[in-house]
């Protein structure tokens, strides 16, 4: 059993709807989720099933419809646009699919962005990006601009600047889609590690049922709804 | 806030962009400031031309143009007897009648062109005491001087005016005496000549303007001896004010000047908004995901701004090296004078608020359609 307090999000009868034109599309309905603490939550799911729509919400990028979502103790559907990305920055890092590195700032540069939005100086800055850096294995690639490196590479800069700022959740939205196996499996490791050395919270979604296994859970989304299947 | 230097970068990503951006920018800001230094350069010459001591007596009814003003030569011969406070210079008074005449010359060259002649008396030294001979001495019978910018009037060159060549009004062979000089005037740009040979050349009877200069005297004597005098048909006006209602007569020809520029400029900017839009839109996805790591809008627009600002600021600095070079000291010439182009703090001021205005109307509606779609559509995209 797990207490009120070891649940770092919990959803309640999340529903998200779009107008797309005349009809309405629904790609979340009712859903009721807990994320425990240190947790590895695998989401997986056909295309179309509502798994973005979710981690969107999770981390404050997109909006509920109707529900509450809860983290950390703090409900924050309703929170106006400006103060959620203040609350994204201290609580949340994201890893998309194709990392999404800005392409004009070194590795070091792209780490460092989330901690721009924090009073602190360039020495503290600088010991928490190259921190961040080692730990995800590239020491030795701080000066490197996102075309010199390599997919794999990219995407560990993508999650040294989703941690960097120690926040307590790590969305990841098909982290090893466009990597090669190796690469993958390096990141799917660096993701246990994260949460086992951390202590983060992860929640991926994934296509790939290789990489849901590294995961602790797996949760299975079916046209916008939930259907647990423990591992 | 987002670093500078991602602005400063962002700037480099395409190149052709940048070129083309700060092309334009700079051609606006060029033009701009030609149209500031022209506008300058008129109200300057215009300001300068009308000494504050002098008064202007034209025939009543033809204020508005001495060309037409018709004042009989006796009341030259009257207003130097009666008038008190009349500058004296070494026992003659300055009291000068003057004929205002537009004539087609034809220069050494065959070429006929339209041109400012005035005919004077010696006098007229003593009046418009800007005037000084360069060149060669004051015209008698018979003969012209020019002043130093009439070559740009008369569409010659500068060597095609020197004394002892002769031009033709209405046939008339006068031979060229001298040249003159009058600083920051539109006499510059006029042809003098024996105020006899004129009226004979123009066939009137009488003078345009009889021109005093007062020294200790008032303006009011000069308006009061117009009243008593009612014969005579004469008012008086202000040199200065003559010259400032010329100035208003170009009034036209400078709110011409400006709607070009902001025409073109707004062209400009049209076509400013397309690029910005492609340069931007091409980054709606990293726009988002600066979003997604916690910058505000209001941050990744003001980084938007700087990068606009940036090119602006950088092309109008071109667009001010290149109208210094291109502008500075150009002459103008519009009917009744040449125009000198003058670049000062002025036009440099009116060059950089183009800039900034550039960079921030460039950047604003592309920013605004590229922050537009909702953060989860542009992650998607
Ligand atoms: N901004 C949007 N407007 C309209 N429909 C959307 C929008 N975002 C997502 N959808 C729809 O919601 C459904 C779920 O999308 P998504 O969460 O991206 O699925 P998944 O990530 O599982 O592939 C899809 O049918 C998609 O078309
Ligand atoms: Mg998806």
């Amino acid at each position: 059993m797990s207490t009120s307090n070891d649940i770092l999000v919990r959803c309640r009868g999340v529903t998200k709807q779009y107008k797309k034109g005349e009809t309405l599309v629904t790609p979340l309905e009712s859903l009721d989720l807990d994320v425990p603490r240190g947790d590895f939550l695998a989401m997986m799911g056909p295309s179309g099933s509502g798994k973005t729509t979710l981690l969107n919400l999770l981390s404050g990028i997109d909006q509920p419809t109707s529900g509450t979502i809860e983290f950390d103790g703090m409900e924050i559907q309703d929170l106006p646009r400006r103060k959620l990305a203040g609350w994204r920055a201290r609580h949340v890092g994201y890893i998309f699919q194709l990392y999404h590195l800005v392409p004009v700032l070194t590795a070091f540069e792209n780490v460092e962005l989330p901690l721009l939005l924090d009073d602190m100086s360039r020495r503290d800055r600088r010991e928490r990006v190259e921190a961040a850096l080692s730990l995800v294995g590239l020491a030795d690639r701080v000066h490197h601009y996102p075309r010199e490196l390599s997919g794999g590479q990219e995407q560990r800069v993508a999650i040294a600047r989703a941690l960097v700022a120690d926040p307590a959740l790590l969305v990841a939205d098909e982290p090893t889609g466009d990597l090669d196996r190796e690469a993958a499996d390096a990141i799917l490791g660096l993701l246990q590690t994260l949460v086992r050395e951390q202590h983060k919270t992860v929640v991926m979604v994934t296509h790939d049922p290789r990489a849901a296994d590294a995961a602790m859970r797996i949760l299975h989304l079916e046209k916008g709804r939930l259907q647990e299947a423990a591992v | 806030m987002l670093p500078f230097g991602y602005a400063v970068r962002n700037l480099y990503r395409n190149k052709t962009r940048l070129a083309q951006t700060l092309a334009g920018s700079a051609l606006v800001v060029l033009l701009v400031m030609g149209a500031q230094a022209l506008n300058a350069g008129m109200r300057r010459t215009l300001n300068a031309s009308g000494s504050p001591d002098n008064v202007m007596l034209l025939g009543a009814g033809s204020e508005e143009s001495v060309q037409r003003s018709e004042v009989s030569e006796q009341a030259a011969g009257i207003a130097e007897a009666s008038l008190a406070g009349v500058a004296t210079v070494m026992d003659t008074r300055a009291v000068s009648p003057e004929i205002f005449h537009m004539a087609y010359l034809e220069m050494p060259d065959g070429s006929i062109s339209r041109g400012m002649v005035r005919g004077v008396t010696h006098r007229a030294l003593l009046t418009h005491r800007r005037v000084s001979i360069q060149e060669g001495i004051f015209p008698g019978p018979g003969q012209m001087m020019v002043g130093r910018l009439a070559w740009k009037r008369l569409g010659v060159t500068p060597d095609a005016l020197e004394p002892g060549t002769t031009i033709l009004l209405d046939e008339i062979p006068f031979t060229l005496s001298g040249i003159f000089a009058a600083p920051g005037t539109v006499m510059e740009s006029e042809v003098w000549m024996d105020l006899n040979d004129l009226r004979t050349a123009a066939q009137r009877e009488t003078v345009s303007s009889v021109v005093v200069r007062l020294e200790s005297g008032e303006r009011e004597d000069v308006e009061i001896f117009a009243r008593q005098r009612l014969d005579l048909e004469l008012s008086p006006i202000g040199e200065k004010e003559y010259y400032e209602r010329l100035a208003a007569f170009y009034a036209p020809v400078r709110s011409m000047t400006w709607i070009t520029a902001v025409l073109i400029a707004t062209a400009a900017i049209f076509a400013g908004f397309n690029t910005l839009y492609a340069a931007f839109a091409s980054r709606v996805r990293e726009i988002a995901t600066l979003q997604a790591i916690g910058f505000r809008r209001s941050a990744v627009l003001v980084s938007l701004i700087q990068e606009s600002m940036m090119t602006s600021l950088l092309g109008a600095l071109l667009g001010s090296v290149l109208a210094s070079i291109l502008l500075t000291d150009r002459l103008i010439h519009l009917s009744t004078g040449t125009f000198r182009l003058t670049v000062g703090p002025e036009t440099l001021f009116a060059g950089i608020i183009t800039g900034v205005i550039l960079g921030i109307v460039g950047a604003l509606p592309p920013a605004f359609r590229c922050l537009k779609p909702s953060l989860p559509q542009a992650l998607r995209d």
